[in-house]
């Protein structure tokens, strides 16, 4: 199989006048078509900076990044943004739903920037919506939704463009137990029937028996089991 | 594409309604003065144009002084003496020399005495030219005829001077009866709708005054070139000033038509490179309104950019979005200005021509006005919110989505 993403020796490092912060160093790892990876460290260890990294929010101080086999630490940032629209679909711990915009909207929203007419990507909105058991909550605007209900919104969101790569940012970090396993349910549903790649990143150590691959990092650094 | 960017821009500012609109009223006050004044001041111009016209090409005007202070002139009493109208006659090309002397008089109706400006004109030589060149004509009644002790008068008197005034009426002007001939058509402003003309030699003997007229026209012969002619006039008077030493010799001035145009036309200019300079400080107070607006909601939109960025939005396309916004509080606030600049324009027109007719002034409304008013408003409110969208769009996205 194929690697989607894979990373070189990559440092980020942070300029702050009199330290510099290394957040990561040298990290190096590849992730193939199909897996379901769940990078797993506690706060602080510089698991968020690398998944601004892998799903090219940012781009390294040193070393490479590895997409579908380009070398997106060079990109531009108008480049990147082309990038993440296109292979990289987003579920946020906070959700990050523009709140004045209803659920089939806010999933639509990623389409506006492809250039693609709003109208043919509404009917595949509304499909996956029900797919996620959203067909009666289209118009709802996130503050009428629970929890669980803009989690879903928001992996639909990441759906729209058909992404190569689903980056999940604590997805069960807002919700209650009982949800979080049905959102995790969701994303597993992902991978093994429709073979998405998966990446979440998580704190939560509960999430590994999803996931066939395991990233683990701490103070900037992967750990080797 | 760009239609969602503007739908998106909308629902933005809906969700801001309040400052949106406050917004939008800065642009408003701007383009309303602009619109309003200029039409006005352009409606102004037109109609003192449109007198102007009246007056045909072969016709110069001859008064004393030096045309730098007309009302100094008019006031001070200066006039052309017999001698001097003598002058202009023999200059070449002259075909006709009208004097209109004036003066204020008391004037009584039946029981009703009011003090009106009575003018002296020859009936025999200056009618024609009045009715040919300055669009004299009767609304009713008939031109007066000489040694009758006829008058007209202007289309005002009947109205406002003597309401009961009918042609056939008699007027007793300083002791003396004439008969009202004929009414007027309306001159185009108020004084000169209200006069009352007699006969020039009943004019001299009623008022008492020999010689002398404030102001003369000159008929040309026809073809014959004005800037000459009042060139020959000028030698004539000079001439003739310089054979009387004894008296002090007060400078003329000969107009042509095309040097009153051209008077006008530049005070009219002054006027309203005026007026654009005021509305453009007032427009300029609009278009910092929008940026201060622009950054504050790029300020607190600063999460919603960095979602926008993370699923995919470039630079351009932040750009584009608050730059849509701008622009569309620029836009609405020039339809708010063009439409109530308008309204006043309308407004002040209706005063002046039914409600207090002072002068006959028409609100100049041209579709540039309104087209030069939208374009201004919308382009004040894109540059005004291009700063604002560029910073935006700069952001960065993991900054702009850890903010809080």
């Amino acid at each position: 199989m194929e690697n989607v993403l894979e990373l070189k020796d990559v440092w980020k490092i942070y300029d702050l006048g009199k330290i510099k912060l290394e957040v990561l160093r040298g990290v190096s790892f590849y992730i193939k078509k199909g897996d379901f990876v769940v990078v797993l460290g506690p706060s602080g260890s510089g698991k968020s900076t690398l998944l601004n990294m892998m799903s090219c929010l940012d781009v390294p101080t040193k070393g490479q990044v590895f997409l579908d086999g380009k070398d997106v630490s060079v990109f531009s940032e108008d480049k990147l943004a082309i990038v993440r629209g296109e292979k990289i679909g987003f579920v946020f711990q906070q959700f990050n739903l523009l709140p004045h915009l209803t659920a089939i909207q806010n999933v639509v929203l990623p389409t506006l920037f492809r250039g693609t007419s709003f109208q043919e990507k509404t009917e595949r909105a509304k499909e996956i919506l029900s797919s996620v058991g959203l067909s009666s909550r289209l118009n709802h605007k996130p503050s009428e939704l629970s929890g669980g209900e803009k989690q879903r919104v928001a992996i639909s969101r990441a759906l729209i463009n058909n992404p190569e790569i689903i980056v999940a940012d604590e997805p069960t970090g807002n919700v209650d137990s009982k949800t979080g396993a049905h959102i995790m349910e969701l994303l597993e549903n992902l991978n093994k029937k429709e073979g998405r790649t998966v990446v979440v990143v998580t704190h939560d150590a509960e999430l590994e028996k999803f996931s066939n691959k395991i990233i683990r990092i701490r103070d900037g650094n992967l750990i080797k089991k | 594409m760009n239609t969602e960017y503007f739908k998106i821009a909308l629902r933005n500012l809906k969700s801001r309604s309040m400052r949106s609109w406050l917004t939008v009223l800065g642009i408003v006050i701007g383009i309303f003065l602009v619109v309003s004044l200029l039409s006005l001041s352009e409606g102004l111009k037109d109609s003192v144009m449109r007198e102007l016209k009246m007056m045909g090409g072969d016709i110069l005007i001859v008064y004393p002084g030096d045309g730098s202070d007309i009302v100094t002139t008019m006031m001070g009493g200066v006039e052309l003496k017999d001698k001097e109208i003598e002058a202009i006659k023999r200059a070449e090309g002259v075909d006709i020399v009208l004097e209109m002397p004036f003066t204020g008089s008391v004037v009584r109706h039946f029981q009703e005495t009011k003090m009106a400006l009575i003018y002296g004109i020859d009936l025999d030589d200056g009618l024609p030219l009045l009715r040919d060149n300055m669009g004299w004509e009767m609304t009713s009644g008939e031109f007066p005829r000489p040694g009758r002790r006829e008058v007209m008068v202007g289309n005002l008197v009947p109205k406002d001077l003597f309401p009961e005034m009918m042609v056939g009426d008699s007027i007793n002007i300083q002791g003396k009866e004439f008969t009202v001939s004929g009414v007027l058509r309306s001159l185009g402003n108020k004084q000169d709708d209200l006069v009352i003309a007699l006969d020039l030699d009943d004019f001299r003997s009623t008022t008492g005054k020999r010689e002398g007229t404030p102001v003369a026209m000159v008929q040309l012969y026809e073809g014959y070139d004005a800037e000459i002619a009042a060139e020959n006039i000028e030698r004539e008077l000079e001439q003739s000033m310089t054979r009387r030493r004894d008296e002090d010799s007060p400078s003329f001035s000969v107009m042509t038509s095309e040097t009153v145009t051209n008077m006008v036309d530049s005070i009219m200019g002054t006027v309203q490179l005026a007026v654009i300079a005021f509305a453009s400080i007032a427009i300029l107070v609009g278009g910092i309104g929008i940026m201060n607006t622009m950054y504050t909601s790029v300020k607190e939109r600063t999460k919603e950019i960095g979602i926008l960025k993370a699923v995919g939005a470039k630079r351009s396309d932040i750009t584009k979005i608050f730059l849509f916004e701008a622009g569309i509080i620029g836009i609405i606030g020039g339809i708010g200005g063009v439409v109530l600049g308008l309204l006043l324009a309308i407004s002040v027109e209706i005063y002046f021509s039914q409600i207090h007719p002072v002068f006959y002034l028409e609100a100049h409304i041209s579709i540039w006005l309104i087209l030069f008013g939208l374009g201004f408003s919308f382009a004040v409110g894109c540059l005004s919110g291009f700063f604002p969208a560029r910073q935006g769009a700069k952001m960065k996205p993991v900054d702009a989505l850890r903010y809080e």
